[in-house]
């Protein structure tokens, strides 16, 4: 115990109690604000310490509870089957290019690399999944476009497995007489947990916050996710306030919105499942990375 | 590709039926196979004034509009379906899109040919933009045939309003026909110092309320927002400031040069330099709290486009009663005339029956109150004839039917008032229509394609200046000379030029 490290660790430390406190701070704040009685917002502004505490918002939130918990229901459903179908089809895909045997390798990389640089642009995109698929309206269009497989997941998990898994443990494995997917479900998949890990947070995480194409695809209510149900809101919001000096209909709508402490609730509605997720992913995430394969 | 499409389907209904365990809403019209396509014979043989009526297919009409999906939408949906069943043989699909999503999903429905038949469109939502594109069928002969009754409610001038090059491609809705102009105050103050509110004001007449509260009240802000340069702007103007109002020929100007318009800004100065305003005027309208204040009674004034009525409809939003003053006549503008149309996509499967429909968006109180106010027991109880309330224990908060606005669809004058409401509203509505000085443009609508790169760039520059401004937070002289030089190199003077082409050539065809 140095000197230098007596004075730099509580420096550290004290570093890192303020950068979290700053993290923490605004999830505070909207949390305060939506339990907030609305007049003290309008008199005082936002505050940490509201004047009257009101759950008024979240008893107006719950009134159309019906439409959140389906909300949920649809974020979780997607969420879930999407998670498990990106990360499989993604290690199918990266498992193979790893491999310096595989023919036309180069190939396929460069249909995959290809696809990163140059896309069909959004209405062809559209319409591919519309006219081609039918698939507006359905809980598919919420998992397959731009989600299910993402080029630089491949990339990533393809050098993982290049990197991280040794050439001995797939040849020990056909010494063994073991098939290609026996090797691939067997060996390699558990040692990659660290990877697999990593990427279904990734997509976890991107499933989760989607609500593009939630806003795209989806017309019918009882098929919106949760995330497009809280964007709509405040993406109304901001619109009318943009055309109500054009019409003076649209003026009188924005009278109508949803006020600021139920648009603070359904931010904390939306992101409180997710909050708690995180911690547990962590611990998975950590221990995963140092767990070590091959013996020296 | 047919049977891919069919397996595809499969699957989907097996996850549509997972969908809807959780939904647990029974309303399944996946594919429209078996839509309530009942043959309903018209018991009494019911002599309709529809000639075609007897061999009329069974279609489902798709009506596309902004706002969001309110809890019953299916409800309202199936019983507006068994009404049009027996009057067209027609069922309805509502399609509600929210108004934050709306540009992108309608775009990419339309260039995509998603079949849809109507759709709200209007001046300020992209109505010359897609007629250019051609989205939208032209209507005359259309409306000639199975749209008899529309010209007759709506008159001559809404449809002048709504043509482009003498065309028609959407049916504007009966409403106000015309804006009126000035500031919303707060009624408490108004009868504590004897405001007289009656008429037209002029600017001299407000100023001396606002002197009065800034020396009497020390807690309220006399005005807040820049809102009102706004108004004043569109009360003065037409074209968006490149006509003046009093102007007798379309003789288009530079409103950063105009005399008035200087010593309006020169105004705003003065209002801020007298400590008017609230301290963040500059951006108080971008959010809420401009109304927040007013909510508060923390300010007496705000600038604010009126109709009759205005201020009651506020005062019931906002909580604090308030009276509305004008500051100028009503004006009627293109803007005005096709603020809210609807329109029949190129993409429907069946025009003439939308056009059918629309017509009864017209002629059929029935029908339409269906649409703008739900089922009558549930969402709402008739008072009398015209007159509605909730239903016991249904209140704003909690009712399944939220309107989407009456302003949308058909002839507003047919739809019911609540009894909250003025009896007389649309009497009122009526006269403040009267009593509107139309603009000579009227019916003129820019197409602003060949200098849609210039009114880009210029609406950015206007962007940068505006909102100090209308505040009157900046030196107005040197401001406006940075301004107009910044907008001038955007390209202001080829969109006038363009414009008074365009205007020349209307001006022929009238």
């Amino acid at each position: 115990m140095t000197i230098a490290t007596r004075i730099r660790t509580p420096l550290i430390h004290v570093f890192f109690i303020l950068f979290a406190i700053a993290s923490l701070f605004p999830f505070l704040l909207v949390f305060m604000v939506s339990v907030s009685d609305e007049s003290s917002i309008i008199n005082n502004g936002y505050t940490i310490f509201p004047s009257k505490i009101s759950f008024a918002a979240y008893e107006f939130l719950f009134n159309d509870f019906a439409q959140i918990a389906r909300a949920y229901g649809v974020t979780i459903l997607v969420t879930f089957f999407g998670t498990i179908g990106s990360v499989l089809i993604t290690a199918l895909f990266a498992y193979p290019l790893s491999r310096r045997d595989l023919p036309l390798r180069r190939t396929f990389s460069f249909i995959l690399f290809f696809t990163m640089l140059f896309s069909g642009g959004m209405v062809p995109w559209y319409i591919t999944y519309v006219t081609m698929f039918g698939l507006k309206n359905t809980l598919l269009s919420m998992i397959i476009p731009s989600l299910l497989l993402s080029a630089f997941n491949v990339l990533l998990m393809r050098s993982f497995f290049a990197n991280t898994i040794p050439e001995s443990i797939v040849e020990s494995g056909t010494i063994d007489g073991a098939g290609e997917f026996t090797i691939f479900l067997k060996l390699v998949v558990p040692l990659s947990a660290p990877i697999m890990a990593t990427i279904a947070l990734f997509n976890l995480l991107a499933y989760w916050n989607d609500w593009y194409n939630c806003m795209l695809f989806i017309d019918k209510a009882n098929l919106m996710n949760i995330q497009y149900l809280m964007t709509k809101t405040l993406n109304n919001v901001q619109f009318l306030l943009m055309k109500a000096d054009t019409s003076s209909q649209v003026g009188d709508l924005v009278a109508k919105m949803p006020t600021e402490t139920v648009r603070m609730a359904l931010a904390i509605v939306g992101v409180s499942p997710l909050l708690l997720a995180y911690p547990f992913f962590q611990k998975f995430y950590i221990s995963g990375i140092t767990s070590g394969a091959v013996k020296g | 590709m047919v049977h891919v499409k069919k397996r595809i389907m499969k699957g989907l209904t097996l996850l549509m039926a997972a969908s809807l365990v959780l939904s647990a809403c029974g309303q399944n019209d996946n594919g429209g196979s078996k839509d309530a396509s009942k043959e309903t014979p018209s018991a009494s043989g019911s002599s309709s004034a529809n000639p075609s009526e007897t061999k009329l297919e069974p279609y489902k009409i798709t009506l596309a509009y902004p706002g969001t999906a309110p809890r019953d939408l299916a409800l309202v949906q199936e019983e507006m379906s068994k009404y049009l069943t027996e009057k067209i043989n027609a069922t309805v699909e509502l399609q509600p899109i929210d108004w934050g999503s709306w540009t992108d999903k309608t775009n990419l429905m339309k260039i995509s040919g998603e079949a849809f038949d109507l759709i709200f469109t209007a001046g300020w939502y992209g109505y010359a933009q897609d007629v250019s594109k051609g989205q939208f069928l032209e209507l005359t002969d259309l409306m000639a045939e199975y749209g008899k009754d529309i010209p007759g409610v709506l008159g001559e001038d809404y449809i002048k309003g709504a043509q482009i090059s003498g065309k028609l491609y959407g049916a504007p809705t009966h409403k106000e026909f015309a804006q009126g102009f000035g500031f919303l105050l707060n009624k408490d103050l108004v009868e504590k110092y004897k405001f007289n509110t009656e008429g037209v004001k002029t600017l001299e007449e407000m100023e001396e309320m606002f002197k009065t509260i800034k020396e009497n009240e020390p807690d309220v802000v006399p005005v807040v927002s820049n809102r009102f340069a706004n108004t004043w702007g569109a009360a003065n103007y037409d074209l968006s400031g490149k006509l003046p109002r009093d102007s007798k020929e379309l003789k288009l100007v530079d409103d950063l040069e105009d005399p008035k318009y200087i010593e309006f800004m020169k105004r705003m100065r003065q209002w801020n330099l007298n400590g008017w305003f609230d301290k963040d005027v500059i951006t108080s309208d971008d959010s809420d709290q401009a109304m927040n204040m007013i909510k508060a009674r923390k300010a007496f004034a705000i600038g604010q486009s009126l109709k009759p009525g205005k201020d009651a409809e506020m005062s019931v939003t906002t909580g604090v009663p308030l009276v509305q003053v004008e500051t100028a006549t009503p004006y009627t503008t293109t803007g005005e005339a096709n603020g809210a149309m609807l329109a029949i996509s190129r993409t429907s499967k069946d025009p003439e029956r939308a056009m059918m429909f629309l017509n009864l968006l017209y002629t059929d109180a029935k029908l339409l109150n269906m649409l703008v106010w739900g089922i009558e027991g549930k969402h709402y109880v008739k008072v009398s004839d015209n007159v509605i309330d909730y239903p016991e224990g249904v209140t704003a908060e909690n009712q399944g039917y939220p309107n989407p606005g009456g302003w949308m669809f058909g002839d507003q004058f047919k739809t019911y008032l609540w009894a909250n409401e003025d009896p007389n509203k649309w009497e009122q509505f009526k006269k403040f229509n009267d009593s509107s000085e139309r603009s000579i443009a009227l019916g003129f609508v820019f197409d602003e394609t060949p200098v849609k790169a210039e009114v880009a760039a210029t609406n950015n520059v206007k962007d940068e200046f505006y909102k100090v401004l209308n505040a009157g937070a900046v030196d107005v002289e040197e401001t406006l000379a940075k301004y107009k030089a910044k907008r001038d190199a955007a390209g202001m003077q080829k969109i006038i030029q363009e414009m008074q082409r365009q205007l020349d050539e209307w001006a022929k065809t009238k």
